[in-house]
């Protein structure tokens, strides 16, 4: 059941207790950094106090800091170095050491087990190697467990579908647009997916609804869940859902959870939606306090039916950067998909695009039809537009302009999904 | 009865002549074609003289089809005769999906296909009315 069953299920004041030991180390070896040394950092008598004297970290920190400003040690200790693209200005580098290695290894490998992978699973891992953890970050995790690792990387869907079949892949990760784009290689090849040995999806690295999920699982005959990490505080493996999928864990002896309005920076009780902010626990060489991840959540401390005492945040609504305001209204991307994807005869690509018309916003969703479950007359065609525009304008109260396309015609993507277009003017 | 085809399109330039070209590759005979259109998208019906295999070279290539049911009625090519048939359909309550023709041989002799919700009242209305059909068999070797 449990990869590591003490810490996985320990008692929620045992954790509180680690937590404080583990953060004042934090706090010590954060002090090393050329960042951090521009505080006034002591140790703290409870997590309360840390709230109340630590400023958050922000994303433009790091930049700003580029690149050694957070190490906190000699860079001969650095084993490794991953970084992500910014599209303005300098991206963000992250140092580990050989210990943040082994955490790191450690993290993702007790996600898998949770979710049931084991020692003997063949996992297919067809995110991007380098810089980008999504890569490293799971093949570390899974030889760890001991499962055989193919490290196919992203991109060329007949060969994956070759690996599949030929090595009996149980567990894949997957980007989740790339799983409904790859479903369509299946069926150019006649081939269906449930007939192969797939159990495990691991789907991850961009924001998707529950709908799109459940149509991952059905399309594949798998049970899919939802990893979420970030960069900058190792990758891959911070949190995970586990079998009941009713939430994503953040393991609280590797991060400090909280939840911030992020307008006011006031930390929010259980239950309400907002920012999630990370402090590291136990990372070496770049140790990141009140992190603010940009990802909007809520989160619960109960207990789950899986028996981990670990926090849990819902699947992430978007970064607080994706809201789109259209004509003062406020709305998510992935409101719009989750509506979306709840209607039959909708296929399995979309695009968002706001255009700017007579000084109006106009909002348009390109949907491509499921070729399925085409049945062949224009009524039936003007229904499901209608359906579609009527959903979403009771979703999110803006009135979109729905036009259908051709299954295949919507742009893809090699790695994550861009499906918004925003072509108004900044 | 019979069957055409009914493809989704969206409504740009060249979609058409994208599905004439690969029918015409395939050496498939089109007999009649019309279009639908709701704006930004609508559907094309097209009767082949080869259904299964005009069905699947599209499907091959992508398309959105599917085969829909319709009723092929012969009458005599001259004035009057196709005012006198859909006043005979709808004088039964009949309406159509879609309604296009073809010239069998010109001044004796045209094809019209019907698609109505209402099958096969539609045929027994037309049987009734001693109108002759044209079976789907027919349709290979006109
Ligand atoms: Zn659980």
């Amino acid at each position: 059941m449990y990869w590591e069953e003490n810490i996985e299920t320990a008692e929620a004041s045992e954790l509180k207790k680690l937590q404080l030991r583990l953060l004042n180390q934090t706090i010590k070896q954060a002090k090393k950094s050329p960042f951090y040394q521009n505080f006034n950092l002591n140790e703290v008598g409870s997590l309360e106090e840390f709230q109340e004297k630590v400023p958050f970290t922000r994303k433009q920190d790091l930049r700003d800091q580029f690149p050694y400003g957070f190490l906190t040690t000699d860079l001969e200790k650095s084993v490794r170095l991953h970084s992500s693209s910014g599209t303005t200005g300098n991206p963000t580098v992250v140092f580990h050491t050989k210990k943040d290695i082994q955490e790191w290894t450690n993290q993702v490998a007790r996600c898998m087990y949770m979710i049931g992978m084991r020692k003997g699973d063949v996992f297919q891992n067809t995110m991007g190697y380098g810089l980008f953890t999504g890569g490293l970050g799971f093949h570390y995790g899974a030889e760890a467990l001991g499962a055989l690792t193919i490290p196919i990387g992203p991109g060329n869907s007949k060969r994956q579908i070759w690996f599949m079949e030929t090595f009996g892949s149980s567990v894949v990760h997957i980007l989740p647009s790339y799983a409904l784009r790859l479903y369509s290689h299946f069926e150019e090849l006649k081939l269906d997916p449930k007939s192969l040995k797939l159990k495990i999806f691991i789907i991850g690295s961009e924001p998707h609804s529950e709908e799109m999920r459940q149509q991952i699982e059905q399309l594949f005959g798998v049970k899919a869940y939802n990893s979420y990490g970030l960069s900058e505080v190792c990758g891959p493996g911070v949190g995970f859902e586990c079998q009941h999928q009713c939430g994503i864990h953040i393991w609280e002896d590797y991060y400090l959870v909280e939840i911030i309005d992020p307008q006011t920076g006031k930390v929010l009780p259980d239950g309400e939606e907002g920012e999630l902010v990370l402090t590291t626990l136990k990372r070496e060489a770049m140790p990141l306090l009140r992190y603010r991840t940009g990802d909007l959540t809520r989160a619960t401390s109960n207990k789950c039916a899986c028996g981990r005492s670990h926090i849990r945040i819902d699947r992430i609504k978007g970064r607080a950067d994706d809201m789109l305001i259209i004509n003062g209204v406020n709305l998510f991307p992935i409101q719009i998909e989750k509506t979306i994807m709840g209607i039959p005869g909708v296929g399995k690509n979309y695009l968002i695009e706001i255009k700017k018309e007579n000084y109006m916003d106009k909002l348009y969703i390109k949907v491509e039809v499921d070729k399925e479950i085409f049945e062949g007359t224009l009524a039936g065609l003007t229904q499901l537009q209608n359906r579609i525009t009527e959903e979403l304008r009771s979703e999110i109260t803006v009135s979109p302009i729905v036009q259908l396309s051709e299954p295949g015609s919507l742009p893809v993507w090699e790695g994550k999904a861009k499906r918004v277009n925003d072509l108004r003017d900044k | 009865m019979a069957y055409h085809l009914s493809i989704f399109v969206e409504n740009k330039p060249g979609k058409l002549e994208n599905i004439t070209k690969i029918l015409s590759e395939k050496n498939i005979n089109i007999y009649g074609i019309y279009v639908a259109s709701a704006g930004e998208f609508g559907v094309v019906k097209i009767l082949t003289n080869n259904l299964e295999k005009a069905y699947q070279t599209l499907k091959q290539e992508g398309f959105t089809v599917s085969k829909r049911k319709v009723t092929i009625v012969l009458l005599p090519d001259k004035p009057g005769e196709m005012h006198k048939l859909l006043t005979i359909l709808s004088s039964n309550n009949i309406n159509l999906e879609d309604c296009y023709g073809f010239v069998l041989e010109a001044k004796a002799q045209a094809a019209i296909v019907l698609e109505a919700e209402k099958y096969p009242l539609i045929e027994d209305v037309l049987h009734s009315k001693g109108y002759k059909l044209l079976p789907a068999e027919k349709l290979e070797e006109l």
